[in-house]
């Protein structure tokens, strides 16, 4: 491919240069590169599922029937304690296995259940993670632990909301769902969006934990290539290149919160559109 | 004739503190009834009763003939039969609130047609057209576009009276509305609400404003501690005050 490339370009770069293209333009570079799709599947799905366990959670602390204030209690404090990487270890093994006992009381004769003594139950029971499942697991799980921060801001939020312009709503007979969702949630955002920018970059910087559900993440990939090469046949030789590789994620890293930084900024103006608090 | 509203025996307390003790009030079409007493009287406390933004621990409230539904929950608590028929109750009284209260996402022209749109079902080019005459009318037309952010106090106070008319109600209910204004902003809210009783609009309003509880209102009602101390024509209550305690208000109170 490289082949292609004009003259002046491959002059300009000399045989070292071209040597070096080569090199993070060969196939596990691209791979490398293309595993960034893990990252930023898990960040925005994860983001998005965040948001709406964040508005069930606020919801649920703000109701006015007690055993759901208790859930969103639960919920806030408990998840919000637990590091994130026991709980991305702990969520898609313990939803996996409780699958299996599941397809275990279905699919396996009872006299295997009854003798069993390793995990799956019985070889029918197994059920066999690929990527894709591991993706799905590990947005849930950032979706379930950064929900829990989210849904701390969003009911701060909430609460935020002038009292009287929902008054007002109710004064006008609006329902009470709609002047939730149409009034209080709609100008909750303005208030919100600071503290939700800070749980995003929380939960984007989590993305780089995706290596621990055997996915091969741009972490993973960091790793591997770094890794100090002997052999002239994989490729170039070189020492514990790691560090450099690392560097790389943390410039990629940068980048996506400055993007982030932007596209919040850009949010704030328009939730707050016309909600000049400044005068 | 059946009256537009008509209030019975209004009974509220705040935990142990009972703050009205009783009142009754009937409006017929055209009335334009002053609440007038010193704070703690429960005079906005009245008023937010009868929209049931507090919910009155006994009485009855007619809104044109049509009882709203109430009863006694198991807890001991009053609530509403019908939700419903609550949100209907409350789409045909307006309110205009001391805070203005103007929904701060939304312009002024959406403020007006939001609720005719979306409780009432007015198509959205019906209710523009509505909405602007109604601004029109209150003088802010041109800010149709602006935020309320962006507007005077006067200014909100009069886009709300014209959120409150886009409703076509058969009545509005007005909380202190110039209370919170500028001594210089009040006049012009003064004069919307005074245009709006010589066409004939049944209008109930907790005041302090007695010049307009005087010229405008066809009745005023002077509540002290939870109970109708007295009432009548403003001629009469305001130049020959029975009660003591009424007596001692107004010689408190300058009327401009």
């Amino acid at each position: 491919m490289l082949e292609m490339l004009p003259h002046w370009l491959t002059d300009w770069l000399g045989p070292d240069g071209m040597a070096s293209l080569a090199y993070i333009t060969n196939g596990k570079h691209l791979s490398w590169y293309a595993s960034v799709r893990y990252t930023l599947i898990a960040a925005g799905f994860g983001a998005i599922l965040a948001v709406f366990f964040g508005l069930l959670g606020a919801a649920a602390k703000l109701s006015k029937f007690a055993p759901l204030r208790w859930i969103g209690d639960i919920y806030t404090t408990m998840v919000r304690g637990i590091p994130d990487v026991l709980f991305l270890l702990f969520f898609p093994l313990a939803f996996e296995q409780g699958v299996e006992y599941v397809m275990a009381q279905w699919y396996c004769k009872p006299e295997e259940l009854a003798t069993a003594t390793g995990w799956p139950l019985c070889s029918n029971a197994q059920w066999y993670l690929s990527t894709t499942e591991y993706m799905v697991l590990a947005c849930f799980s950032l979706g379930i632990v950064y929900g829990a921060f989210a849904a701390n801001v969003i009911y701060g939020a909430l609460k935020a909301v002038p009292k009287g312009q929902l008054e007002a709503a109710h004064a006008f007979g609006f329902p009470s769902r709609d002047v939730f969702w149409r009034f209080q949630v709609r100008q909750m955002w303005v208030y919100a969006l600071p503290g939700l920018s800070n749980v995003w970059l929380l939960l984007l910087k989590a993305t780089s934990l995706l290596s621990l559900l055997q996915i091969t993440d741009i972490v993973s990939w960091a790793d591997r290539l770094g890794a100090p090469n002997y052999s002239p046949l994989a490729g170039l030789v070189h020492g514990d290149w790691r560090w450099k590789y690392y560097l790389v994620l943390f410039v990629f890293y940068i980048l996506l919160t400055w993007l982030s930084e932007k596209f919040f900024a850009y949010l704030q103006a328009r939730a707050g559109r016309g909600m000049a608090r400044a005068n | 004739m059946t009256a537009v509203l008509d209030v019975q025996n209004i009974h509220k307390r705040f935990g142990s503190l009972e703050v009205l003790h009783g009142i009754s009030l009937q409006a017929q079409r055209g009335d334009v009834i002053s609440l007038i007493g010193s704070s703690g009287s429960g005079k906005s406390t009245f008023l937010r009763c009868i929209n049931l933004l507090e919910m009155p621990d006994q009485g009855e409230i007619h809104l044109a003939g049509e009882a709203i539904r109430l009863k006694t929950n198991h807890k001991g608590l009053r609530t509403a039969i019908d939700q419903k028929q609550v949100q209907h109750l409350r789409s045909r009284v307006g309110m205009v609130f001391q805070q203005f209260n103007l929904w701060a996402h939304l312009s002024i022209l959406e403020n007006v047609m939001e609720a005719p749109v979306r409780v009432q079902g007015v198509q959205k080019a019906e209710a523009r057209e509505i909405a602007m005459d109604y601004l029109n009318k209150v003088g802010i037309a041109h800010k149709a576009d602006a935020y309320p952010a962006f507007l005077s106090g006067g200014q909100q106070q009069r886009v709300a009276i014209a959120r409150a008319l886009a409703m076509r109600p058969d009545a509005i209910l007005f909380d202190e509305p110039t209370s919170a204004l500028d001594p210089e902003l009040v006049g012009e809210v003064l004069s919307v609400m005074r245009k709006l009783a010589e066409e004939g609009m049944t209008m109930l309003v907790v005041t302090h404003e007695m010049g307009f509880a005087r010229d405008v209102s066809n009745k005023v009602i002077f509540l002290h501690q939870g109970l109708i101390e007295e009432q009548g024509h403003p001629s009469e209550v305001f130049s020959r005050p029975k009660s003591e305690r009424l007596k001692q208000f107004l010689s408190n109170t300058s009327i401009k």
